[in-house]
């Protein structure tokens, strides 16, 4: 039986993957941050992890409002790379798993969560402005992509995502595979990106976001988007994306390492557990 | 805008009412529509069917009213992008601020 070792929670950002391919890690804005990965790096190449399963919110990459899916599932052996309006990185293809994407299509939909499957799905930041800091190979194992709407009103919601992590690990545990699968949720912390509140960043909600994650993570799934965006900005509602991934791991969890930076206009955060 | 205070929530309505817009934004995704759009800027929104109020706005890159019109800050940038703008220029414009202005309000290099 495959199950889950253990999940990350990482901010994604553009400036992250900027600063990554100007070869800025160690340059006094940027090294509180890559350095955080260092630690969590050196876990995940110690687990050996079979798959990847990432819970990540597409910028209008891969998906537009003509048919904007609440959930899409990539089920392909292979994710490109989008072009986001300002050119490919220096990155190859990530690897998929088509058999353990039906797997998890099925287990997903007999669980009453309906994904739009995708065979062809590009990625953008979203995953690729993380992966380079949480692992030196290209890549360990393959990925299993799941886009959430997280743009467009109505949202789904923080319990809905929750409730997407729970469906996760049944999906894992019935896989006959002895596969070792890390689950991954990507976004936030707080930012806004648009009107006068643009810039926003709180520390202290975002740390204590992050508090609430390892040890009460059902308290942050009973909030309401108006409070994440109230609290975070309206673009942090991304934060709802960890709860998934927290989800996946079951109740009890051993923090491996965690790190926070925020010097420009959002939180990085990055929290790595065990489960 | 929302009843969070300088907030305008990208609801649906928002997003069918800035469809044009946005899905222009969305073609720059392609190089060759990039190129073509520096190169052709009225011409190509003309194409796409943006109305003048709206080509008027990205010529005069105004982003505040591109999102009272219904743009989607994420598709947004991507405009800006190809006419040369980051989203700090297109942030500090939003809050009424000189990028310098805005770049002393965060901690930065204090490692916050």
């Amino acid at each position: 039986m495959a199950h889950i070792i253990g999940g990350i929670g990482s901010s994604h950002a553009p400036s992250i993957a900027q600063a990554w391919d100007k070869g800025q890690q160690a340059v006094p804005l940027w090294a509180p941050l890559f350095d955080g990965y260092v630690p969590v790096k050196r876990w995940l190449d110690a687990q050996r992890p079979d798959l990847m399963v990432i819970i990540y919110n597409d910028h209008m990459s891969r998906f537009f409002f003509d048919a904007y899916p609440t959930f899409a599932l990539g089920v392909a052996d292979s994710f490109p790379q989008a072009d986001e309006g300002w050119g490919r990185r220096d990155l190859p293809d990530l690897p998929g798993d088509s058999a353990f994407g039906w797997h998890l299509a099925r287990s997903l939909i007999e669980d009453e969560f309906d994904p739009t499957i995708c065979q062809d799905m590009a990625i953008d930041h979203g995953i690729y402005s993380v992966l380079p800091m949480l692992t030196d190979a290209r890549w360990p194992a393959p990925v299993v992509p799941i886009a959430v709407n997280v743009i467009q009103h109505p949202l789904p919601t923080a319990r809905r995502l929750f409730r997407l992590g729970q469906a996760i690990r049944r999906a894992v545990e019935t896989l006959p595979q002895d596969h070792r699968v890390v689950v991954i949720g990507t976004g936030g912390l707080s930012h806004q990106l648009h009107g006068e509140r643009f810039g926003l960043v709180d520390p202290a909600w975002d740390n204590g976001f992050l508090d609430l994650l390892e040890s009460d993570p059902e308290s942050l799934a009973a909030l309401s988007h108006h409070e994440y965006m109230l609290r975070g900005g309206a673009e942090s509602v991304e934060m709802i994306l960890w709860l998934a991934m927290r989800a996946a791991l079951g109740g009890k969890v051993k923090r491996v390492h965690r790190n926070y930076h925020a010097p420009l206009i959002t939180g990085y955060g990055l929290l790595a557990l065990e489960s | 805008m929302s009843d969070i205070l300088g907030t305008t929530v990208f609801t649906g309505e928002r997003s069918q009412r800035g469809y044009r817009l946005n899905l222009m934004a969305m073609s720059l995704t392609d190089p060759a529509n990039r190129e073509q759009f520096k190169a052709h800027e009225t011409g190509y929104m003309h194409g796409m069917g943006l109305t003048e109020t709206e080509i008027d706005m990205v010529k005069r890159r105004d982003w505040p009213a591109t999102i009272e019109a219904g743009g989607s800050i994420y598709l947004m940038i991507k405009i800006a992008g190809v006419l040369g703008q980051n989203l700090l220029q297109v942030g500090a414009q939003m809050r009424g601020q000189t990028v310098e202005q805005f770049m002393a309000t965060r901690p930065g290099l204090r490692g916050h």
